[in-house]
Order: C-alpha cells, then structure tokens, then sequence
C-alpha cells in the first residue's frame, strides 16, 4: 500500500481551481479496515483493506450528479467533475423540481483528529490476533455444553478532506474499533447462541471501558448456555423494561428514520407534527455529532461529508417534537439550518441523511425503583436486529427477557421480538432510570449505504406488543 | 501511473478480463516474491450508470467505475489477506508484503491450501451488448417511466427512494495452483420503496424491484414491478389488527425466505457443521423438511443474477440438488471446508475482494407445489393471516423466530377483508419446514436472484396488537 501520499486537500484545490459550474463538493476518503477472525481454535481472517478515493457531487441545472475516481490526483479528479456534470446535464430535463442553489450554511474549515488515531495506526496485529485466539478459546472452554464459539475484532481507520465550491475546507480523522465474542450451546441436540459486542469511535481503553475482553467472552457463553433451559414469554401487550442497549434500539429504529428529514418528506408517520406531543414529558431524545453523557459513542464525527459541523439537534424535548435531521439541501426546503446529518459510508457514495449518535436523556430513578414499580411485565436486555416503517411501527429483537411478578425478577426467558407505534410508545413512558450508556456502537445501519452509528440512553418503563407462543 | 487520462481503458467484456487476469497475475507474483508459499488473488470491475430516486422525483445521476483486488496468501500454513482498489498503481509489491506480514504472526492450520486450479477460457455468454455500454440517457428514459407509472397508478402512493441501474461487472481469479478463471455479466435493474398516504392514514413500506440480463423486454418488468408496488402499498392503508391465534399463515415468497429459510440455508454450510453452529450436522439423507420441500442451487440459470461459471475460488459450478422431498442431500463446500475433510469442493466458495472467500449458494431454487395460485392458496387457508414480508429476528442455530408480520392481510371466508398492522408472528423455522401444508403451483422470481413459491404453513403463533 502506498506510504506516501499527497496532501488531499491540495490536491483537491487543484482540482477545482478554474472549475466553472453551480456548485461542486469533493471529497476525498481513505478507508482503511483491518479484522481478525477466530471460531472453535481456528484463524479465519486476518486481514487489511485501503480503499481510497474521491466523490465528486455536483449541482447542475437544478439537479445533482455524482461521478467518482479512485485516484488522489488533480487531473483524475477533474474528469470525474466533469463526468458528474454530464451525469447532472443528462437527466436534468427529466427532474420535475429543480433545486435552488444551496443557500449559504455554517461550513467548516479546519482539522480534527478524533480519539484513539495515533493508536490503531501503530496497534500491532499480531497482538490482536493472540487475544482473539485466547477469548475465543475461553469462551469454549466457560462450559461443557459450550460446542463453539467465535471472536471478530474490526477496526475501521477513515480519513476525510472535504472541498465545496462554497467554502469548506476539512480534514478529519477518526478510528472506530469493534469486539464481539460469540458462543454456541449445544444440549439434547438443541442449539443456543449469545453474543456480547462493542463498538465505539475511539482507544482500546474506550471499547473495554464497561467490560474487559474477558468478561465478554464469559457472559456471551454463561447466557449462551442459560438460553437452553429458557422458556418463551407470552405473546400479548405489556409493561416492559428496556435495557439501555433496547432503547437505543427505540430511538434509532422508531424514532430516528422517522425524523430523517428525506423521509419526512416522502410521508413519514413524523410529518407535520413538529411542535406536537408526541411522547411523554419525561422523554428528551437527541440526536449527536459527539459522545454526550459518556465517552466514545460509536456515530461520533466532528463535520459532516458536507462540511457542516455536526450538533447537539434535541429532537423532542420534555414529549414535544422540535426538530428533523437535515441535509443541507433538506434544511433549505424546510427553512431551517442544517444539522450536519450528511453521510457518505465510502468515495463512490453520495451524502444522504443518516443519524449518528442518538439517545434519550437519562431521568431520576434507580433500576430497582423501576422494577418496583411493575406489578406484571417483564425486562428485556440485549439488542438484536430492529427496522422501523413509515407509518412509526417499529420491531426490534432482544436477546434475553426476565418475568417481573410484583416487583421481584423472574428466571430468564428466550428474548422475543416486540413491537409498537413508535410515538404510543414513547407516550407510555413512565419511568426514565439515571444511568445512561451506549450500547449500539457495534455493527452498522442500512439505508441504501451501510453507515456506523450509535444509539442508548437509561433505563425506560413503558408498553409495548411482545411476541410470543400463542 | 498517475493520471486516468494516460490509460486507454479496457472496453469490451474481454479486455477487461484480460486486464484482470493481467492484475491477478501481477499480485500472485508479487505474493510469491514477498515470501508467500501459495498466493491466489481475486480481482472485480464493474462499470454503472444509475439514476436515483426520492421523493418521487429524480434526486441525483452517477456514473461510476470500481475495480477491487483482494490477495490472499499462505506462509507455512498459516493465512493472510489484504486487498485494494488501485489497481493500477504498479507491481502490488505492498499489498503483498501486508498480506506476507499479516500471515506471519497468525498460527499454523494444515487445512490451509488453496484449491487445485482449474484453466477456464474467458467468457462473455453472460453478456448483453446492448446494456454493457447502455448510455445513462437511456436510464434517465427508464426512471421517468418508473415516476409516470406510479403517478398514474394512485395521487396518495409516495415513492421515497428508488434508482435504475444498468451495470456490467467482469471478475478474474488466478493462483499459483494453477487456477486462471474471467467471467463477464451484465444486468438492468430497477427498485421502488415507498408508501401510500391517505391524511392521517400512513400505511406500511412496500419495495419492489426487477432485474434483467436482457435490455430488450425490461421495461415491462419495471411496470410490473411498480404495479405490484402500487397494490401493496394501498393495500396496506387503514390497517387494524388481525386476531391472535396459533395455526396456519400464508407467506409471500418474500416471507418464506426471511422467516423459514434462512436457519436451513445457514446450516447447509459445512464449515458451518464443522464448526458446531450447524443444526443440520449429521442429518445428511435425513429429512430436514416436509416432503413438499425440494431446494436447488442453479448457477447455470441464466435468468438468476447468481449464474456463473466458477465460483470464489475458480472452482466450476453446477446445478445441486440441496433438499429433496426434505431429505437432506448435501452441504456445501469452498476449498478449506474441502480440505478439513479430505475432499473436493462443491463450488460454494463466495464473496468478494474484501474478504476471504466464504460459503454461499448462487441462485437458489425451490420447486413450487399443487397449491394453486392466489385465490385458491386464500381459499385453502380460510381464516388467518396472509404475510407479505416478515421484519423480525430468525436465530440460526435453534431456527426460533420472532418479528412482525409486514404487508400483511387478515383473510376470513378465503378472501382478504383488511390491511393488518401490529401483528406478531413467533415460531420455530424447522419445525414450520415440517409442517408446510401446500405450496403455490407457481414460482416468483425476487430480485432477480432466486425463485420460490407461496407457502401455506401450519403452527404459527400469531400475536395482534
């Protein structure tokens, strides 16, 4: 790989120095990922990848085109502008609404360097390798019903120079690591899996700061094992306890795409309603450029690929809706400032509206006030998949559930997957617990590009629609 | 080489694979001059003009060009992989020496060979002329097709995002076992994902899509496609909650294959059953399904965008049989599955530049059954739910699922009488692969990609809201 580079943002300049057009944005991205992969003793993967190069986005006639070259280099850079300005030119005629210019924004000019860069870029992977080996085989070894289990460490080193035609001018560089340990159950011929997994933006000293590899790799198999003697819970509406990880869950799956300001557009269950009660006067849910309550949120980024600083945007505040995520091309529709929301996963991927750390504030009581306050419900604990449609009703999975019976934590269930309105539920909410964490920084979330976000927030009490056995 | 300009690029659907190889070759080389005792790379190119769409209008028009190369090596038994996308920036003597270096410090595994190389001429049967270089002008022609089709279906449908791509992409895997393999495709296709909105009423997503190696004849698959699309997403305002119940479900194609399949699918991998995650280990002639279920993986389809020739690995494909009449007839076998077990691979080894190859299948078929077509599989089911798509949670090793029904309908007297929302559906995919009841006489085709029935299928719980 090459170990020398020319400085992007030159290169860049150069590029776009006597461009004539509406509005051009470049950027430049270098994307380097290493992982390690073990399962039952043996290394699957060890690997790197650097993929590198430039978008070129420009707006023409009213409309955007989008071209890009792997090439850090003035004169590749400056035929894909023009490739992107015959893309825009070639389907101008057919846009029934032609965008305005974009009108002026808060763009950003500068360096960052995030948590964590120096770090990964001198981390030895050997190093890596030898603990994946160990906890894997701890894991293995936690039980002997315990028939497999499995390590992946991936580690995702992006640096960024962001061009516009109107004043941007940023480089950024940020590392996001991720761990997760895997174990396999076997008893009677039946098979049981858990999984423990984090994943931040940020040092080792971040991704480990909640739980050591080790304790990780004894829980995935203690519960792995557990889920062989669980039952199911009952199918039916019910008072439930969310972990923070699940209401992390909440908040990206059933709130945050639907204030995502393209789909609010298109006819999301959030549109029109900004300035309404849609949730409880307990609830404040954000959403963030930065790591708020605790360090490392996984979706941490200083500037967004438009180069829009990113913000603390309160999207509902004490149960009043008050703001969508924008673009800049979404916040001149509505008429409001951009929220740094612009998201691109690599160069050959134009900027869409995307989250990036979103969570509800933390309240007053404690965990044991919360399970005191349930006569019949349950506590559900450890996030699985979730989506969330247009109309607000979202499903997520959970990876364990306990019975509560007055007050007092029944034995573990198999998880279930549960369901709701995404604003009845938020309205339902009675009880917000004081500890926050984030919980939602490992794997990614898909919206055309696959995109690494966070989500979390406290304890919360509320109803939801568990399904279990009929 | 530094400028783009400098390079006359490869144009037909054989000089790229000749350039390909040319790459593949270069980086086995360099591998075997960094230190590596066996080196194999795997090297993609594909060329796209898109037109994306939001809001129901055209939002943005991309040309692009990517090619990747991922390089994997052996050093006394033990693994490396690196891989790039700079192709042409010389000898890969980096990229070597990562992959050298990172084998390096990794342990011994014996099963760590590559696969004996097969010599495959380049091939171009997979090919369309007329969509390899198909000008964006036309995909322009085509989205607006899409936008007008779906205006003039219903003011109240909403077409969030969209896009029309037309795409040609060329592979080539070379080793210093001997393996020299090129393959070229083509394909047209289109999506729509949206919803209807009625005031107040919101109804659920709905995505449709097609996809074509043929140019001529697509777009009426695109107006299929938005009619269905437009169908679904009206049927699915004023939705109410269906009843609670355990019994049968009908599901779509699209619901058999996120709800039962995939457990089965996962399990069907041997390095999956080596490794002690396969539910299906020692169960090879026995049955796994209902006897109405037979599976096929049939890369020599041409019709299914999984067709080819070799896989990851170079290894020839052919037609399988995977399950028949619900015995299970085989598991599937990349090069270091083969050789943990002393035997060859099945042609399995999957994925792409970034990445070691894995287990997968190509194009997956499932035979239909005698169930007949929609109103008689609504007929057979009376009163129940009818399942479009299912958002949920499906465990690979214990085949448990739990999510909600989406697109679905609440069907009573055999007909369908309302959208249901808020339902649940909660299960166990093995056992619900024993007890299908009938399936379509018909297959559907989804995405281009695989073929499969509608499925009536008994011992559902079903979960309202």
């Amino acid at each position: 790989m090459p170990t020398e580079r020319p400085d992007p943002l030159s290169v860049l300049e150069a590029a776009l120095a006597g461009c004539e057009t509406d509005f051009v944005e470049l950027r430049y991205h270098r994307k380097r990922s290493r992982a390690v992969a073990v399962e039952k003793g043996r290394l699957d993967t060890a690997q790197s990848s650097e993929h590198t190069g430039v978008g070129v986005r420009v707006l023409e006639q009213g409309t955007y085109g989008f071209a890009s070259t792997p090439e850090l280099e003035a004169g590749a850079v400056r035929s894909a502008i023009e490739r992107a300005r015959a893309a825009a030119r070639a389907s101008a005629a057919a846009r029934r609404q032609r965008l305005s210019p974009l009108p002026p924004a808060p763009l950003v000019r500068g360096r960052f360097e995030g948590e964590g860069v120096a770090e990964a870029e001198g981390r030895d992977i050997g190093q890596v390798i030898d603990l994946a080996l160990r906890l894997e085989a701890r894991a293995r070894a936690a039980s002997s019903r315990i028939e497999s289990a499995s390590c992946r460490y991936a580690e995702l080193l992006e640096e960024k120079a962001i061009l516009t035609s109107d004043g941007a001018r940023v480089h950024s560089q940020v590392v996001r690591p991720e761990f997760r340990v895997g174990a396999v159950a076997r008893e009677a011929g039946e098979l049981q899996r858990a999984s423990r997994a984090v994943g931040v933006s940020g040092g080792w000293d971040c991704l480990f700061r909640r739980a050591s590899p080790e304790q990780l790799a004894e829980e995935a198999a203690r519960l792995a094992v557990e889920r062989l003697a669980a039952g199911y819970p009952e199918g039916g509406r019910a008072t439930v306890l969310l972990a923070p990880s699940l209401v992390g869950l909440l908040t990206h799956e059933a709130i945050g795409h639907t204030v995502e300001a393209d789909f609010v557009t298109a006819g999301s269950v959030a549109a029109g309603k900004l300035g309404q009660r849609v949730a409880s006067e307990l609830i404040t849910l954000c959403d963030s450029g930065h790591s708020e309550f605790a360090p490392g949120a996984g979706g941490s980024l200083a500037v967004d690929d438009e180069g829009v600083a990113t913000e603390r945007t309160v999207v509902i505040e004490r149960g009043v809706l008050k703001s969508y995520l924008h673009s800049r091309e979404s916040a001149a529709r509505f008429g409001v400032r951009p929220t740094g929301n612009a998201r691109a996963w690599e160069y050959q991927d134009e900027p869409l509206i995307r989250m990036r750390n979103t969570y509800i504030e933390p309240g007053q009581q404690s965990l044991e006030e919360l399970i005191d306050g349930i006569e019949d419900g349950y506590l559900l604990d450890g996030a699985a998949n979730g989506q969330a449609d247009a109309n607000g009703e979202f499903m997520f999975g959970t990876q364990q559930a306990y019975r509560i019976h007055r007050g007092r934590r029944g034995p573990l269930l198999r998880g279930v997957n549960l369901s709701g309105r995404a604003f009845e539920v938020l309205s339902s909410v009675d009880g917000v617990g004081s500890e926050f964490v984030w919980d939602l920084g490992s794997g990614h979330c898909g919206k055309g590009q696959p995109m690494k976000v966070d989500a979390g927030g406290p304890w919360l009490r509320c109803q939801v629609l568990l399904g279990g056995r009929q | 080489m530094n400028s783009a300009a400098a390079r006359a690029p490869a144009r037909t659907p054989l000089e790229v694979q000749q350039r390909l190889r040319e790459r593949c070759q270069a980086a086995v080389a360099a591998a075997l001059g960094a230190g590596a005792d066996e080196a194999e790379a795997y090297a993609s190119q594909r060329d796209s003009r898109e037109v994306a769409l939001e809001k129901g209008d055209i939002q943005l028009a991309r040309t692009q060009a990517s090619a990747g190369l991922g390089l994997r090596v052996l050093v006394g038994g033990r693994l490396g992989f690196a891989s790039t996308n700079q192709l042409e920036s010389g000898s890969f003597g980096a990229l070597a020496r990562d992959a050298v270096a990172l084998a390096r410090q990794g342990p011994q595994d014996p099963h760590n060979r590559l696969p004996a190389g097969a010599q495959l001429a380049p091939r171009d049967a997979l090919v369309d002329g007329q969509l390899w270089d198909l000008p964006i002008e036309r995909c322009v022609e085509l989205a607006r097709t899409l936008l007008a089709r779906a205006r003039a279906i219903d003011a109240r449908l909403s077409i969030d995002s969209g896009a029309v791509e037309a795409s040609s992409h060329s592979v080539a895997v070379a080793s210093s076992a001997g393996t020299l393999a090129s393959e070229s495709d083509s394909g047209l296709s289109a999506s729509v994902f949206g919803m209807a909105v009625d005031g107040s009423d919101v109804g659920g997503f709905d995505h449709r899509g097609d996809w074509s190696r043929l140019a001529e004849g697509f777009e009426a698959q695109l107006e299929r496609a938005v009619d269905l699309f437009g169908r679904t997403a009206l049927g699915n305002l004023g939705a109410r909650p269906a009843r609670s119940y355990r019994g049968p479900v009908l599901l779509r194609p699209e619901a058999l294959l996120s709800m039962l399949l995939g457990p089965l699918l996962g399990g069907l991998s041997a390095l999956a059953v080596q490794r002690g995650r396969s539910p299906l280990a020692g169960k090879l002639g026995q049955a796994v399904a209902g006897p109405n279920v037979t599976l096929h993986d049939d890369p020599s389809d041409r019709e299914l965008a999984g067709a080819g020739a070799f896989d990851r690995e170079g290894v020839a494909t052919a037609r399988r049989t995977l399950v028949s009449a619900g015995r299970l007839e085989t598991f599937l076998y990349n090069g270091y599955a083969a050789a943990v077990e002393g035997r060859r691979s099945t042609g399995h080894a999957s994925g792409g530049t970034r990445s070691v190859p894995d287990i997968g299948l190509h194009a997956l078929v499932m035979e239909p059954g005698e169930g007949g077509d929609e109103a008689e599989l609504l007929g057979r089911l009376g009163q129940g739910l009818l399942v479009g798509r299912f958002s949920g949670t499906v465990d690979p090793a214990s085949g448990d699922f739990s999510g909600v029904a989406k697109s679905a309908r609440w069907v009573s007297g055999g007909r369908i009488q309302h959208a249901s929302g808020e339902t649940l559906l909660q299960g166990n995919a093995f056992e619900a692969l024993r007890s299908i009841l009938c399936l379509s006489s018909h297959s559907e085709r989804l995405s281009g990609s695989l073929r499969l029935p509608w499925a009536l299928v008994d011992g559902i719980s079903v979960t309202a809201g």
